[in-house]
């Protein structure tokens, strides 16, 4: 049987400034993205039980951040390791942990300093596990891995790069509207195919922004959400897929991601499809990743995201707002988590020049290549 | 495995003139032990024959023991790249260069990353043929294989 996760709400969101280096410790970003999420819900450190971040051992701790926001007994604490393939699993295990009784109030982070930077080495490297049969041969970082992946996709579906142009284009777009975003100057497509080449298929407009800051969200029960200031964003289902160990070499079909796998699990635990959400919050630490993802979502068929982007369907009027906020493309890279931030604020209607009118639902993914998840939002319980 | 950086004799005073180099473990070690011989070998189940990449040291799908075994060398492009921006130490210069998942004969799936040498990189493409060949990675302590394209099927 599926239990709904719709008895747990997210009740507070909380962010420190989004910036190319903050010359600040991790520690110091999260604690004060966690004090304003609390804040924002009208509670206080007393009211905290639970705290939780994913991180790749980049971080300050759950511990280490609760104690320093003044949460003096921790009931609850949990330190995941992994990237934006874990954040749905993260933040439904946040919800499972207040459905179960083992926290009341529980905070959920991610924060990202100067000394983490995916896209590219910066010192020697010596590589164990599965990289070491890829790092030698100066395979080494994710913009290489999801390139892979895009040349497969234009191989099998004839997709370009004008579609994935569109994708870059349509984010920039949207950041316009948001004062957050690190980049909000609008591009045309003329200036993505200037753009230079990265890991060709894969230009500078392809890729995810790279910064320093923090998020936060607070997770408490629905009972308890009823009684604190905002209107409760509840959770109403969640899953995951995680295939081959995670290898991105050996995933049998390049041309898609794990949505492929979490799509229906999904559709089949809240009884939603593509047509019911109003606003998706694609994971995109690459213009690819959404195209990949859009398409297992069912958005769309596959080889069919850059018309559907280019016909206005992914934007105001159309049929679903993609990345309002202007994703990790343009609003910046915290790991997915601003995702979470920017859909609590569209369904409370509070997201200002950019809110999407009438926002009930709204799909939230994490994650790309084997592994990954996704889960969904909305303001009236399962 | 691991040495210190000071200890290897052949790294420049550039630490970024290196590539990233292999930590090899009691169970890929076979791999580069063999390379180093001049022969290509992936990790094989000795009871089922599914080869296993990232090699295991049982089965996955049986549990039987597993044995690194020669292969042809031989397979197709399943999809590449080419890196233009300076990103991973010891591949800052000779921009740019190609990656590719070479899908080797063996068995449908089985997948090994590696450059792709002797071809234009615009010339590259998915399903290309290419066969393996043998160089030393900088540094002096492995060799690598990469491939070339080749003619017929």
């Amino acid at each position: 049987m599926s239990r709904s996760l719709g008895g747990a709400a997210v009740v507070g969101i909380g962010r420190s400034p989004f910036v190319r280096s903050s010359g600040r410790t991790t520690l110091s970003m999260a604690a004060q993205a966690a004090r304003e999420a609390l804040a924002d819900c009208g509670l206080t450190a007393a009211d905290v039980d639970g705290f939780t971040c994913y991180s790749t051992g980049d971080s300050a701790g759950p511990s280490q951040v609760a104690h320093a926001i003044g949460v003096d007994d921790l009931g609850w604490s949990l330190s995941v390791l992994g990237g934006g393939n874990i954040v749905t699993s993260t933040v439904a295990g946040a919800a499972a942990a207040v459905l179960t009784g083992q926290a009341e109030v529980v905070v959920v982070y991610r924060v990202l300093g100067s000394q983490t930077r995916y896209g590219r080495a910066l010192e020697r490297v010596e590589v164990d596990g599965e990289g070491q049969f890829a790092g030698p041969h100066g395979y080494l970082v994710p913009p290489q891995w999801f390139a892979m992946f895009c040349r497969r996709h234009q191989y099998e579906y004839g997709s370009t790069a004008a579609d994935l142009g569109a994708i870059a284009v349509q984010e920039r777009d949207h950041a316009v509207r948001n004062p957050h975003a690190v980049a909000r100057s609008p591009i045309t497509l003329d200036d993505y195919l200037n753009s230079r080449w990265i890991s060709e298929p894969f230009r500078l407009f392809d890729c995810c922004y790279e910064i320093d800051g923090a998020v936060a969200i607070v997770v408490t029960s629905a009972e308890r959400a009823a009684d604190l200031p905002h209107r409760p964003v509840h959770l109403l289902g969640a899953a995951d897929s995680n295939r081959f160990g995670g290898s991105v070499d050996q995933w049998d079909d390049l041309s898609c991601m794990y949505s492929r796998d979490t799509a229906p699990r999904l559709w089949s635990r809240t009884g939603l499809r593509p047509a019911d959400i109003d606003v998706a919050c694609m994971y995109d630490c690459f213009t690819f990743t959404v195209m990949a993802t859009f398409e297992d979502f069912g958005f769309c068929a596959k080889g069919e995201v850059g018309d559907y982007f280019r016909a206005g369907r992914a934007t105001y009027g159309g049929d679903v707002v993609v990345n309002p906020h202007g994703g990790l493309l343009s609003e910046g890279y915290i790991h997915g988590l601003n995702h979470h931030y920017e859909a609590v604020l569209q369904l409370r209607g509070d997201a200002g020049d950019r809110q999407v009118s009438g926002a009930e639902t709204a799909l939230v993914t994490s994650g790309a290549g084997p592994f990954g998840g996704a889960l969904v939002y909305g303001t009236a319980a399962a | 495995m691991t040495t210190t950086h000071e200890e290897r004799p052949s790294v420049g005073a550039d630490p970024l003139s290196l590539p990233p180099q292999p930590v090899p473990d009691a169970v890929t070690a076979p791999f580069w032990a063999a390379l180093a011989e001049g022969r290509l070998a992936m990790c094989r189940c000795e009871h089922c024959g599914l080869w296993l990449q990232p090699p295991l040291e049982r089965c996955r799908r049986c549990a039987g023991p597993t044995r690194f075994t020669d292969v042809a060398g031989t397979g197709a492009v399943y999809s590449f790249i080419v890196q233009h921006r300076a990103t991973v130490p010891g591949y800052l210069d000779n921009l740019p260069y190609v990656v590719a998942l070479v899908e080797l004969d063996e068995q449908a799936g089985l997948r090994l990353p590696a450059r792709i040498v002797g071809i234009d990189p615009a010339e590259v493409r998915c399903g290309l043929r290419v066969r393996a060949e043998f160089t030393e990675l900088p540094g002096g302590d492995f060799t690598v294989a990469v491939f070339r394209p080749v003619d017929g099927p």
